[in-house]
């Protein structure tokens, strides 16, 4: 086999220690992954050899800066097929890209129009389309998705001549399904919406093409793939980033600046207002050139055996709900009837074991499955099918603590 | 319904652990004395904000002493409520307040496991306690 999580592991360092004296199983990759040297070496060499504000002032270390930054850009367009450079649009995060399309599109929406999104989104593509709607009194409405991520009946009448923009998650972060994201953007187009993907759980582990999924807006956080924190995309066709108002003003995206207007810059610099996360572009960059030089379907091959593993362990013990799929999930998202996520969560985290309990910022979703919250063992390509075992392993012994009444 | 424990049995119980492991049983084992509270006592007003799992407390006073009952959707939350709970119930107000009940905790195992999060639910637990 070309890939070997064991020796790939070893660019992690964090992941070499112990945790209250048992093996660190690190297994919440789906609410932030851990950086290999590459990306950490990136980081400090930014600081160590050039770091300096790009775009301004012609000297020496800010020409390095702003040549490796637009490298950066470069290469996250690659990453996802972008077609140019300018339709790669620094923010924070997916959490910052969603925002800054949910305003940068107010004026386009009147009363009446309306917001659909699905019912497996997380909160950060969910509640920036509700403050939107509140604003303009346009209406946000729910497409239904099953647990399973296919369509209810009669989806169509979903999408109507009001519908103004489809936003949608590529993968749930909560339950780890995959919705049919080409139907739902096709279908979206016939109504001319503008159509917005969350991409933030699928980068890690999908190729990502741009073009091919023909979405209007594309949106990711670095950290969850094994770039830094504070950095993320948003991708735009050109005509969709064209319409948006910028959401935040002030340096950087000014052409010409007068007491009585301004002049803003071009793509991509009008949406970038301020000096941006120069560090964490390169690093994102960085993650990117990591996850190229991988063998990426092996990758992702390894992260579902992993997961399939503990599906398939723990189906066989019964009395534990488990709700995301069997198969090609990187994640296990489950519960077990009268013993709370917390619980299991403390049980867990005392051997070792880094889970993540509650309603994973998708109480809707939540509500939807009839639970407060599940237990979540997401799974990334440094894991090991021993961390797998030792997830099934504590998880059982805590099931038999807490279960006795 | 085992009866409800008094601080020292509580003590007792919760000093002699050894391993977080031993501390989880001991919780489960305090949890089954807490008698549970009807789904009409589980308001919104009762509940306490700022914990991981659901909490209700319910304050009563009689001849100038507090009485607590209390429940939670977590078993371990339960476990230290019955804990926390034995420390002040049938005190008058007044003795309750002069109390460092956080510290008393900390001589109960119960800071060592919580995470974070999870003390501070449990800082709201004994701030709604010492109201």
């Amino acid at each position: 086999m070309a890939f070997d999580s064991y020796t790939l592991r070893n660019q992690f360092p964090i992941l070499q220690q112990t945790a209250y004296g048992y093996p660190l199983a690190y297994l919440d990759n789906a609410a932030t992954t851990q950086k290999p040297l590459f990306v950490l070496d990136a980081i400090q060499d930014y600081y160590r050899s050039f770091n300096a504000n790009v775009h301004r002032g012609a000297h020496f270390l800010s020409d390095r800066a702003t040549n490796h930054f637009e490298q950066a850009r470069e290469r996250l367009a690659h990453f996802i097929n972008a077609p140019k450079n300018s339709h790669v649009i620094w923010s924070k995060g997916a959490t910052e890209a969603i925002n800054m399309v949910a305003y940068g599109l107010e004026h386009l929406l009147q009363k009446d129009d309306e917001i659909l999104i699905t019912s497996l989104e997380h909160h950060a593509n969910l509640v920036p389309w509700q403050q939107l709607a509140f604003r303009t009194g346009a209406r946000l409405r729910v497409l239904p998705l099953t647990s399973n991520g296919e369509w209810e009946n009669e989806y169509q009448k979903y999408f109507t001549d009001r519908t103004r923009i489809f936003a949608a998650t590529q993968v749930s972060n909560a339950i780890g399904v995959s919705t049919p994201l080409k139907t739902m953007i096709a279908e979206a187009q016939k109504y001319h919406a503008f159509t917005l993907v969350d991409g933030a759980q699928a980068v890690a582990h999908y190729p990502v093409d741009v073009q091919d999924i023909d979405c209007d807006f594309y949106v990711f956080s670095g950290h969850k793939m094994y770039g830094p924190t504070g950095i993320g995309v948003l991708y735009g066709k050109s005509q969709a980033l064209e319409v948006l108002i910028p959401y935040q003003t002030g340096g950087e995206m000014v052409r010409h600046v007068a007491y009585q207007a301004t002049e803003f810059n071009l793509l991509p610099y009008r949406l970038e207002a301020g000096t941006p996360h120069i560090e964490g572009a390169i690093g994102l960059a960085a993650a990117c050139e990591f996850l190229t030089q991988q063998d990426r379907p092996a990758l992702l091959a390894w992260e579902q055996k992993l997961a399939n593993h503990v599906y398939t362990r723990l189906i066989k013990e019964g009395g534990i709900e488990l709700y995301s799929p069997e198969k090609n999930t990187t994640l296990v998202s489950l519960s077990v009837p009268n013993i709370h996520t917390i619980d299991l969560n403390a049980y867990l985290d005392s051997k070792g074991v880094a889970v993540r309990a509650g309603s994973h910022c998708a109480h809707p979703l939540m509500a939807q499955l009839g639970v407060s919250g599940t237990l979540r063992a997401s799974f990334a390509c440094y894991n090991t099918l021993e961390e797998a075992d030792q997830f099934c392993d504590v998880l059982l012994e805590a099931i038999e603590i807490l279960g006795d009444d | 319904m085992t009866d409800f424990p008094t601080p020292h049995t509580v003590k007792q119980q919760l000093q002699a652990c050894r391993s977080k492991e031993e501390t989880f049983k001991a919780l489960v084992t305090l949890s089954k004395a807490l008698p549970r509270l009807s789904g009409e006592e589980k308001t919104e007003d009762n509940k306490i904000k700022g914990c991981e799992s659901a909490v209700w407390l319910i304050v009563e006073e009689d001849a100038g002493r507090r009485y607590f009952r209390a429940d939670s959707d977590a078993k371990l939350m339960r476990g230290v409520l019955v804990a926390v709970i034995s420390l002040v119930t049938g005190k008058t107000q007044q003795a309750i307040q002069e109390k460092d009940l956080k510290a008393e905790l900390a001589e109960l195992n119960l800071s060592s496991y919580l995470t974070s999060s999870r003390s501070n639910g449990v800082l709201a637990i004994l701030q709604a306690l010492q109201a």
